[in-house]
């Protein structure tokens, strides 16, 4: 049963569903006047990379002349949990349509992924600034509809609760070391995990046909007509708005249709 | 006397002696750093910090460096939030030339009582030392330190005084502050540092110029009686012939949508005709809706404006600029014109209302930017933007020949911006007195390696289903 190929980038889509909520926060140094002197977008960026690549990018001179820059934001995804409170049945299936092609798709397992938000900034203003910011959003949860499988178009409403925030202000101690303040929120992100979506043998039903017999015994009877239904417009689909086009036709012979041949016989 | 009298435990003159000594190692084997005072700008005397700094003095002092061998091991370290680096040098500066050759200048200046900046924090008595918090210019490897901690009595009052400051000091963590010091190896260290931000600039401008032709017997006014509704795309105008001779008029519909219903909002008119005699009829064809109805009126013997041909398209209009037709002399009506731009230039001249009573071709302005688009933006020099208020530091300003070499883009980056610039506003240097054109202001972080802000927007964009428009983008 495993081995079938399949990625949806579900994983990938959350991570970045989550990001976007936050990538446009900005922070305010005002002056003594009470005028804007400078606004800055608070950096975000997804925290795991590669190491290399950070140093490359990050330093590529290699005679960098500061730490870094202030204020940054990062996020990580920290771990998944199946979520059994919303579990549905396993072998309850859907179908959808990827534009020419019926799919069965299995229900979705639910997952929890839970996130962390870091924040660190060098003063306590800017932090506070921020953090006032994301929170009245979430209530405990703001909602994402998300595309998660395009092939599909299945959007999904996943929620993105907020479960906790933590603070740190190393100001205390020697004089050697830096004050560090970082905020911690931790989200938890309920999504959904598809299993692969097969071609399904139930094609789309595009044309209705019947032929009408002048007597139930369809050996000795001629048929006498011919009711056919198709789709106007002939291409739509599902989930266009269309009506149908019927067609009689009078036959009074007595050949039988063959739906294997899709001819008379 | 409890100490053995026969015995000095430093004389003064000893003391000037050691001092002396001090200073002429340090002027031997150390090396010249520059000393970086903070200004304070804001501070919040409730949470207890310093908001905002600059930094534009400095002083070349030598100073000793203590930690030789270098940096210690594993000073760069891979975080959760990107590379941190945490190079640490400690220096001896020598407190008689600190107190001689740099206190006196600095009176005044970190509490801001110099540059009329008073703040809650009175630092105006600490001149007398080197201040936590200033910064450290350290020109092997063209870094900035900020200093930890100041240690003032090691070695540990010899012959009764102590001779130098030791100073802890620590790569700066930057937070877009101004470091403006007018010594290039020092202000470059943070030219591409922090949030800086781009600005498109419109070049060098020309002012458009156009001619107004005006008729008889031509149309003086268009009265929209119906404005139509469910149009798809826009309808064709067409007026009835004029007698023999004479020239049909023509005119272009613009549509709207109000709640949805898209309908006709005004007829701008390409050429008034001429030769009328009696009002002609307006008929509207295609553009899939219904209803729309218009009226005019013709000018009889008076003359109108039927005709505006763009003599000179200009160069530089980042929106379409007030197009203003002078009056008829004596009474009449004054004729109105609407201009469009396409590509910075003039691309289409239409009239509104053809006025009346014309004696003479009225002139034909537009409002210009005929004196912007020169000059050189130069770096750290303040803009301000003559119409949102809006102002930033100069970071990098350049015309990329590589894009086009014969209207090269100009870009202006900045940073410390109090907002946004608006497209179409003029903004103006401090110093260099530039003048260009917005075109557009870009406020993504313009190549900060860390930020991803950007990435995560457009990837969103195509996964993320909002009822209306993203409320966390702005692309």
């Amino acid at each position: 049963m495993l081995g079938t190929y399949f990625y949806h980038e579900i994983l990938r889509k959350t991570i970045i569903g989550f990001g976007t909520l936050f990538n446009n926060i900005n922070i305010r140094h005002l002056k003594n006047d009470g005028t804007v002197l400078d606004e800055t977008k608070v950096g975000l960026s997804y925290g795991p990379m590669q190491k290399f690549l950070t140093k490359i990018q990050e330093q590529s001179d290699l005679d960098k002349s500061i730490a870094l820059t202030l204020p940054r934001m990062s996020f990580e995804m920290t771990g998944m949990q199946y979520d059994s409170t919303r579990k549905t049945g396993i072998t309850q299936t859907f179908k959808a349509v990827d534009g020419t092609n019926m799919k069965k798709v299995f229900m979705p397992i639910p997952y929890n992924i839970t996130f962390e938000l870091n924040i660190f900034s060098k003063l306590n203003d800017d932090s506070l600034q921020i953090i006032e910011q994301i929170l009245p959003f979430f209530q405990p949860s703001f909602n994402l509809t998300v595309d998660l499988v395009s092939s599909i178009g299945e959007k999904r409403d996943i929620p993105i609760i907020l479960d906790s925030i933590d603070f740190q202000d190393d100001y205390e101690g020697s004089f050697q070391t830096r004050r560090a303040i970082i905020h911690t929120l931790r989200f938890t992100a309920k999504t959904y995990l598809f299993g692969p979506i097969a071609d399904t043998s139930d094609g789309l039903i595009r044309k209705v046909q019947a032929d009408v017999y002048s007597d139930t015994n369809t050996k000795t009877a001629k048929r006498e007509m011919r009711y056919t239904v198709v789709p106007d417009p002939i291409n739509a689909e599902p989930d266009d708005d269309f009506g149908f086009t019927e067609d009689w036709q009078l036959l009074g012979d007595s050949r039988d249709y063959s739906p294997t041949r899709q001819n008379d016989v | 006397m409890s100490l053995n009298p026969f015995f000095l435990q430093g004389s003064t003159n000893e003391q000037y002696l050691v001092q002396d000594l001090i200073n002429e190692q340090l002027k031997i084997f150390g090396i010249e750093v520059y000393y970086i005072p903070r200004k304070l700008i804001t501070t919040d005397d409730i949470l207890g910090e310093v908001q905002s700094s600059k930094f534009d003095d400095s002083f070349l002092i030598e100073a000793y460096l203590n930690n030789y061998e270098g940096y210690a091991p594993d000073s760069d370290i891979m975080t959760k939030f990107g590379l941190r680096l945490k190079n640490e040098i400690s220096l001896t500066i020598s407190r008689e030339r600190y107190e001689e050759f740099i206190a006196p200048f600095l009176e005044g200046i970190s509490s801001g009582i110099r540059d009329n900046i008073i703040t809650g924090y009175d630092f105006g008595d600490l001149i007398t030392r080197p201040k936590e918090g200033d910064l450290i210019y350290f020109p092997l490897g063209e870094r900035l330190f900020e200093i930890k901690k100041v240690e003032h009595e090691k070695p540990f009052y010899q012959l009764g005084k102590n001779y130098v400051y030791d100073l802890s000091c620590e790569l700066y963590e930057y937070e877009n502050e101004q470091i403006n010091t007018f010594i290039d190896e020092v202000d470059n260290t943070v030219e591409d540092e922090g949030y800086i931000t781009t600005l498109s600039l419109v070049g060098l401008a020309a002012t458009a110029t156009a001619v107004a032709g005006i008729t008889t017997n031509a149309i003086s006014q268009i009265f929209l009686n119906n404005d139509g509704s469910g149009y798809t795309s826009i309808p064709t105008v067409t007026f009835s012939e004029p007698p023999s001779g004479g020239i049909r008029a023509t005119a272009v519909a613009i549509t709207t949508s109000i709640a949805n219903v898209q309908s006709i909002k005004r007829l701008e008119i390409t050429n008034g005709g001429s030769g009328y005699i009696t009002p002609p009829t307006i008929t509207f064809s295609g553009g899939g809706g219904t209803g729309a109805a218009a009226t005019c009126s013709i000018g009889g013997t008076e003359f109108s404006v039927s005709t505006l041909v763009i003599t000179n398209a200009g160069l530089g209009y980042p929106v379409a600029p007030i197009v203003t037709i002078s009056g008829p002399i004596g009474s009449g009506v004054t004729a109105t014109a609407v201009a469009t731009v396409d590509g910075n230039k003039i691309s289409t001249l239409r009239i509104i209302n053809p006025g009346l009573g014309y004696t003479e071709a009225p002139t034909v302005t537009f409002a210009g930017f005929s004196t912007v688009g020169v000059g050189t933006f130069v770096y750290n020099e303040e803009v301000t933007g003559q119409t949102s208020g809006t102002k930033a530091i100069v970071k990098n300003f350049k015309r990329d020949t590589s894009l086009d070499a014969n209207n090269p883009p100009i870009i202006l980056d900045v940073a410390i911006n109090s907002g946004k610039f608006s497209a179409g506003e003029i903004i103006v240097g401090s110093t260099s007195s530039a003048e260009y054109v917005v075109k557009s202001h870009d406020l993504d972080s313009k190549d900060d390696t860390y930020d991803q802000n950007e990435e995560f927007e457009l990837e969103a964009d195509n996964i993320l289903d909002f009822t209306e428009t993203n409320p966390f983008g702005e692309i």
